[in-house]
């Protein structure tokens, strides 16, 4: 895919899905502490491909597509497209802690992206909505207020999302720095696909199949000794 | 076993309707309206259109009122539809479940569909409880599930599916499964799921972080205003099994899955379901009889 986009947006996108935007970001690990200490991911490649299924049939297919739906109907000014948006995204986690994983991102980066650029569209959506914007949709919104082409943006959050549980992965497993990165590349054909398929999808016809991962999630509510909030 | 007439007054005008004229494919339809009256439960409102039939079998008098639906045709193919509505008024305290497995025969043309709506008023329980849907290969479905539970109403729904007829040595591997459920808290949306395999079916159903080789999935939702303080229950309930289990709360929903073999997830889910209609409710920690048919 092939991406037009001006210097300032580009710039924009950098900061927001940058590790060190405050989000809290490297706090969540999406059930992947659990799944590392029952043996389940316990080398890079099995990273890769835990990641690959989440990109492609888990929160991250879904997430793209919530996210693309956010970037136009925010474009579009349609507030009750958008708020239709936000129940749906926030309704539509699979476990507690995933749900916070995304609704506490989401409040997070619009309290940040406020105050450090400030909109009035933006505010009057965190308004409406007290901590119940998922984070693919207040980064999605964002976007098209700040006039962030939604390839670009859509491909940039979803890369950020890859990003950050390969970290998470890395921390875990444990794995080194560079091995890492060797992860994050070769999830790059995974990230693409997950987000050419957000910019053509149906919600109707949109769902999840990856239960291993919720009850990964659900189990790490108990898991004795974390380092992760999700 | 059964009665297999209505042990309830059923308004005329809206009398059970035989035979639709022959059509194609099948378009079924069933839908129960449940109120209160005299101190107790009863059906006031019923409609069924072939191939769905409802039967309403004697009960304990310690127990919730009892629907059993059946599907005359013994499954559903392709461009098959079902509508299933079930409202429990006010005060009333309600098991639907469903005569045995719904088979999904194989299509290579359209999908069938099944449509279910659950209405739950002011203190009403209501159990939605049907038995798994075994997936043949290459079959087709999409179901949607829509609950709408008002504050004060209890819903507690179960669900099973079976990838493929097993015993046969069968899996299921191409085809297509839509499952969605949106349930509504005072017409808020607080949960909303759909499990989606198509395409390469296979492969999802054996990837790590996606069935890890399971043969079926059991889930149950508990949507009521105690779904938190019952969480800790349900974790215990739910984990006496072979199967994997987890347990957890989202928006006031409480969720429970099982992945494994299909004999495993089924024993959890029903050892799980009697036990917390138990614990939630006082209900005789007990099954619908045709669910041990």
């Amino acid at each position: 895919m092939t991406t037009i986009i001006t210097d300032a947006a580009l710039y924009r996108l950098l900061a927001w899905l940058s590790p060190s935007y405050p989000v809290g970001g490297y706090s969540y690990s999406h059930g992947l502490e659990w799944a590392v200490e029952q043996g389940l991911v316990c080398d890079r490649a099995g990273l890769v491909e835990w990641i690959r299924g989440i990109l492609a049939r888990g929160s991250g297919r879904i997430d793209g597509v919530l996210f693309a739906a956010a970037w136009r109907a925010t474009q579009a000014g349609d507030s009750a497209a958008l708020d239709a948006l936000v129940e749906l995204a926030s309704a539509w986690r699979g476990t507690a802690e995933t749900a916070l994983e995304s609704r506490a991102q989401g409040a997070a980066f619009l309290v940040v992206t406020r105050s450090a650029w400030p909109n009035a569209r933006l505010d009057a959506l965190a308004d409406r909505h007290k901590g119940l914007v998922t984070l693919p949709v207040a980064v999605g919104a964002a976007s098209a207020v700040h006039a962030v082409p939604l390839p670009a943006a859509l491909s940039a959050y979803l890369a950020a999302f890859a990003a950050n549980l390969v970290s998470a992965g890395v921390r875990l497993i444990p794995l080194g720095q560079t091995d890492g990165q060797a992860a994050v590349a070769a999830l790059e054909p995974a990230v693409g696909s997950a987000a050419a398929a957000g910019l053509v999808a149906d919600l109707d016809a949109l769902g999840t199949a990856t239960p291993m991962v919720d009850w990964c999630s659900m189990r790490h509510e108990t898991q004795y000794t974390r380092l992760f909030r999700s | 076993m059964f009665a297999a007439t209505l042990l309830y007054e059923v308004p005329q005008d809206i009398q059970a309707i035989g035979l639709s004229p022959t059509l194609e494919r099948g378009d079924g339809a069933i839908e129960f309206g449940f109120v209160r009256k005299d101190g107790r439960t009863s059906l006031a409102r019923l409609y069924q259109r072939t191939p769905c039939r409802a039967l309403f079998p004697n009960t304990p008098p310690e127990d919730c009122l009892q629907a059993v639906l059946v599907t005359t045709s013994g499954g559903l193919a392709g461009g098959d539809r079902i509508a299933i509505a079930v409202a429990a008024g006010h005060e009333t305290a309600v098991t639907v479940t469903t005569q045995a497995a719904e088979k999904i025969y194989r299509s290579l043309g359209p999908h069938c569909a099944i449509d279910v709506s659950l209405a739950v008023a002011d203190k009403a329980w209501l159990e939605w409880l049907p038995q798994e849907t075994i997936l043949f290969e290459e079959a087709r479905l999409v179901r949607r599930s829509e609950a709408d539970v008002a504050a004060g109403g209890r819903l507690l729904a179960a669900e099973m599916l079976v990838f493929g007829r097993l015993a046969r040595g069968e899996r299921f591997t191409t085809g297509l499964l839509h499952d969605g459920w949106r349930v509504r808290r005072d017409g808020r949306l607080i949960w909303a799921d759909d499990l989606r395999l198509d395409g390469d079916v296979a492969a999802a159903l054996l990837a790590p972080g996606g069935f890890a080789g399971a043969e079926a999935v059991g889930s149950v939702l508990y949507v009521a205003d105690d779904a938190a303080a019952l969480l800790a229950c349900a974790r215990e309930l739910s984990a006496k099994t072979a199967a994997r289990a987890g347990a957890t709360l989202v928006n006031g929903v409480l969720v429970v899955r099982w992945l494994g073999t299909a004999p495993d997830v089924r024993a959890a889910l029903t050892q799980y379901l009697a036990a917390f209609r138990h614990a939630a409710a006082g209900w005789p920690a007990q099954l619908p009889r045709v669910w041990s048919a």
